[in-house]
């Protein structure tokens, strides 16, 4: 699922296990190219810096519409 | 029945505040450990008279991973717990993890229901507004025969610089504002733990005493520790700003009230430990 030799990016699959959006309760997509767990419910992304998923719904990248 | 975190409890923290207080805190936190340390011990001592083995640990508010540190230390406990998954409102916290950390808040927490073996909490929901809500949320993260401990700083913490802080502004101001965040009691805590539906809960309440040679020592240790105050302020409460004239009286009734005869300030802290378990598998399972 994900590359765990990079630290920089990815994210340990044990995580994408047991993580749901905060907000919305519903599932979420790792976006590898961005680094970031998408709720598409929500529509918020959380950021994941070195491997650390960012799940704090104020600092959440709010997706365009589309 | 469904827990829902949109029923808007009062605010009484500052969630942001905090998040900032904890991410000046991760610069230097083990210089200021000391009641952390103390609670994790503790925390440790009751892990090694349960026999359970851990799949899937939850450490909430894990400040550096002090609690791993001191599970590590004990041979009868270290190989009982597998994954550990660390989480802290405080990302400075989380970078400082080795192994599988997760920035959270505890109000909102981002997991699956089931998900865990066990939830430890070691220091961190005093700061939480929705205490029931979070204890819900917590429960319903466990597995059945799941186990939660949760230790909080309880209401006899800081009480000596509560009644100083009341005197000085009362006599400068005439009045006085809240400086020290309350928190709960035992009975509280275990009441809202059954409340919560967990089985055989119990707490209990340990009191330390700390002495200082100076009462601006435990300020710092405050701020060290990231545990000053994250009262929720706004327009219409804002209190009147804490001056130095009050802070230095307040400073001076510590010392005419509490010094003693060796001139060393003691402070009060009370950590409250509450434990209770999950049994029946949780109805609410397959509804995600």
């Amino acid at each position: 699922m994900t590359n765990s030799k990079d630290s920089k990016s990815g994210i340990d699959p044990r995580l994408l296990e047991v993580l749901i959006c905060p907000a919305s309760r519903g599932p979420l997509s790792f976006d590898k190219e961005n680094n970031e767990l998408v709720s598409k419910k929500a529509g918020l992304a959380y950021p994941i810096r070195d491997g650390v998923p960012i799940m704090l719904i104020d600092e959440a990248r709010e997706l365009e519409e589309n | 029945m469904a827990y829902s975190p949109d029923q808007n409890p009062p605010l009484v923290f500052n969630r942001e505040l905090l998040k900032k207080h904890r991410n000046r805190a991760a610069q230097n936190f083990d210089q200021f450990s000391f009641l952390k340390q103390r609670a994790a011990q503790s925390m440790v001592d009751r892990l090694e008279d349960i026999s359970t083995s851990f799949n899937r640990v939850l450490d909430l508010g894990c400040h550096s991973g002090t609690l791993e540190k001191e599970i590590a230390k004990s041979q009868t406990i270290k190989n009982r717990v597998k994954d550990t998954f660390h989480c802290d409102i405080s990302y400075k916290f989380t970078a400082q993890i080795v192994g599988m950390a997760i920035a959270v808040d505890e109000e909102r927490l981002p997991f699956k229901s089931s998900s865990f073996d066990a939830v430890f909490s070691c220091l961190s929901l005093h700061w939480v507004n929705d205490l029931p809500g979070t204890l819900i949320q917590i429960k319903n993260i466990l597995k059945p025969n799941g186990l939660f401990i949760g230790q909080l700083l309880g209401g006899r913490t800081l009480h000596e610089l509560r009644t100083c802080f009341i005197r000085a502004e009362t006599e400068i101001r005439g009045g006085a504002s809240m400086r020290v965040s309350p928190f709960a009691d035992v009975q509280d805590l275990s009441n809202l733990l059954q409340r919560a539906g967990f089985s055989n809960p119990v707490a209990d309440t340990e009191t330390i005493n700390v002495r200082y040679s100076h009462p601006l020592k435990l300020l710092q240790d405050l701020r060290g520790m990231g545990e000053t105050s994250a009262l929720f302020i706004n327009k219409e409460n804002r209190p009147p700003n804490l001056t130095r004239t009050i802070l230095f009286r307040a400073l001076e009734i510590y010392g005419e009230q509490y010094a003693t005869e060796d001139g060393k300030y003691p402070a009060t802290f009370e950590i409250i430990t509450a434990s209770g378990w999950t049994t029946s598998p949780n109805r609410f399972l397959n509804k995600e």
